[in-house]
């Protein structure tokens, strides 16, 4: 038996090597960069430095307020829209339904930089179809570049358009395990439809939810290419800047890596304190 | 209480027709079983009764009143599922008074009705699990409960007990045939097994392909089959069924003689016409109508491959001369330890080429 273990701990070693390499050492040594002065040259150990920075730089809390704000609005939007998406698909009513089903998953395949090209031409203040749209329906125009409010709901339009079908195809799989008979049951019980939606599905649907959820604030905590590439690096004036666009801008353009290390572990403390708060909030009652 | 009707009813998908015309009459408080092999539409017609099905052709009344338009709801019935169909995520009291709780029923209606269901049933101790952590015959219990707090007319039952273990077929069986009792309503029950159908229906239909074979009593269907589906369906271990052919006629009735035996002949009293002589004809013989040698009409030798032995009874796979198979009952200490045994045939059943019972 141990001989047999030793023989598959040879074969998996290069990955090991790799995964060691290109993720756990990054992980660990990011975390100690947090912990360095990196303005200077050369490094010194200053565990107050980047820390104690975090807890006083208003660009941090207004990164975060931007974030958490995208995560309150976004992801419960997101989510219960596509649960919409993923009754109607799950409709027997519904004709093409792979086409349908086709449709909604596409924006994920479509490339980030291609789709935010499309988005800032739709959006745009004189050309653009949705300004157009809403000029011919007697609304005035909206300069969804320049004024912060516009500015995150394009954000967030553009994220949930992103990511709606994606979350509704892992809702309709979980709706298409409940089996049929139970809301037979409920139809001879005299239950609406609209009940056996509330009452039964929901509840029966309740782990993909959280795991929809999760994923979802997991993805927005991360956010960055569409505050980067579709409101200009997070314009107007940090207006939609994210923890991702912070931690993009510390690092990557002030060269600052002590820094955005410590934004980066903040950027996951909170993926998981949510994601806890989440689990422990819509746990299973025993 | 209600009986139930049906008239002519059919059932289409597409152009294919699984249920051709079934006319069958269910009397008020009757246990009748609807039973016969897969696919042969037994469970469709049931689910056209609940109305979970629509109707393609003919009618459905409950209690005089047509049915056929009207929501499975308001129907009067309530439905058992094969597969229990429990809510999983509410506990058995919350699954029992879910529906009448969404429907508004005064609370202490709802609370009546679920308590006496629970008592009926004995499961007042299961009130607060889920469904995940009872066994199959307790969720099987609270399935039949939820039936009952509906206070239906008429109950339907879709094998509901095919997903149990042989022993716990057998109680729920009779737990089954209490609760008619107690309850005196009209039930509908469909399975695909004989045995289940035998010991809890007052009458048995028994379908096949969409088609209604025959209606009767158990022991009439038994004892009087009208064709040699029914002769074969119901009984275990099945009817033999030997090819023979018309010898010709006396007094008493037609000379049947069976194949490859030139001995062996069978005089059949018929009320009926008679088939011409030469005409090919089937003999069917239930595994316990063979007597020992000159005990009854006819005898016959057959090859004895394999014997059964159950205890009290035991049962012999054999072949006659012709090289048919047929399964012989007898008294454990009858069984023969000879390889070769001659049996005499005291009763048998007369089925023309077709399969239709000549009588």
């Amino acid at each position: 038996m141990r001989n047999r273990n030793a023989t598959a701990y040879r074969f998996l070693t290069p990955y090991l090597l790799i995964f060691a390499i290109f993720w756990v050492w990054p992980i660990i040594s990011s975390f100690m960069i947090s912990f360095q002065a990196t303005r200077t040259v050369p490094w010194r150990f200053a565990p107050g430095f980047n820390w104690g920075r975090l807890i006083g730089d208003p660009a941090f809390f207004n990164a975060l307020k931007n974030t958490l704000l995208i995560l309150v609005i976004q992801v419960p939007a997101m989510i219960a829209l596509a649960m919409l998406m993923a009754v109607l698909l799950n409709s027997p009513l519904l004709k093409a339904r792979g086409l349908y089903r086709f449709a909604f998953f596409a924006p994920v395949v479509v490339g980030e930089v291609a789709y935010s090209a499309v988005f800032r031409l739709m959006f745009s203040l004189d050309f653009g179809i949705v300004n157009k749209l809403l000029n011919s329906i007697g609304l005035p125009k909206i300069d969804w570049f320049s004024n912060v409010t516009p500015a995150m709901a394009l954000i967030m339009i553009a994220v949930t358009w992103r990511w709606a079908g994606y979350n509704a195809i892992i809702l309709l799989a979980g709706m298409q395990s409940i089996p049929e008979d139970v809301y037979e049951a409920a139809t001879l019980d005299r239950v609406s439809k609209l009940k056996q939606f509330f009452y039964i599905t929901l509840p029966l649907l309740k782990p993909v939810i959280v795991f929809c959820a999760v994923l979802s604030i997991i993805g927005t905590m991360q956010l960055f290419t569409e505050p980067f590439l579709i409101t200009e690096r997070g314009g107007p004036g940090g207006g939609t800047e994210t923890l991702g666009l912070l931690l993009y801008r510390q690092g990557f353009r002030s060269l600052n890596f002590g820094y955005a290390s410590a934004v980066a572990y903040t950027m996951a403390g909170l993926a998981i304190a949510i994601t806890l708060v989440q689990l422990w909030l819509t746990r299973e009652p025993k | 209480m209600a009986n139930v009707t049906l008239t002519n009813v059919a059932k289409r998908f597409g152009a294919f027709e699984v249920v051709h015309g079934a006319n069958i009459d269910i009397r008020d408080g009757e246990f009748v079983v609807f039973v016969g092999p897969s696919g042969c539409g037994k469970s469709t017609l049931l689910r056209m009764i609940a109305g979970l099905e629509d109707i393609s052709g003919g009618e459905i009344a409950i209690g005089g009143k047509v049915v056929n338009d009207v929501e499975p709801a308001d129907r009067g019935i309530a439905m058992v599922f094969q597969s229990y169909a429990l809510y999983p995520h509410m506990s058995v009291e919350q699954n029992l008074s879910f529906g009448l709780r969404m429907t508004g029923n005064p609370k202490a209606d709802t609370d009546r009705r679920v308590k006496r269901a629970a008592e009926i049933l004995r499961i007042s101790e299961l009130m607060e699990r889920r469904p995940k952590k009872l066994s199959g015959g307790q969720r099987q219990r609270v399935a039949i409960g939820r039936a009952i707090v509906r206070e239906p007319q008429v109950f339907l039952f879709d094998e509901p007990l095919s997903n149990l273990d042989a022993e716990l077929r057998v109680q729920m069986r009779v737990e089954i045939s209490r609760l008619h009792k107690e309850l005196g309503t009209t039930m509908i029950y469909v399975t695909h097994d004989q045995t289940e159908a035998m010991t809890l229906a007052d009458r048995i239909v028994v379908l096949r392909a969409g088609h209604v074979e025959q209606i009767g009593r158990p022991l009439d269907l038994y004892d009087n089959p009208d064709n040699i589906f029914v002769a074969g369906f119901v009984g275990s271990p099945r009817m033999n069924f030997i090819k023979a052919h018309i010898a010709g006629r006396d007094a008493k009735g037609v000379l049947v003689e069976l194949a490859g035996e030139e001995k062996t002949r069978i005089v059949q009293p018929l009320a009926g016409p008679a088939p011409e002589t030469g005409s090919t004809v089937i003999v069917g013989v239930r595994p316990e109508h063979f007597g020992g040698a000159g005990e009854g009409d006819a005898d016959l030798t057959v090859a004895i491959d394999v014997v059964e032995h159950l205890g009290g009874t035991s049962f012999l796979y054999a072949r006659t001369a012709h090289g048919e198979d047929v399964v012989i009952q007898r008294d454990a200490a009858r069984v023969p330890q000879t390889s070769e045994v001659t049996v005499s045939i005291r009763k048998s059943y007369l089925f023309d080429e077709k399969g239709l019972r000549l009588r």
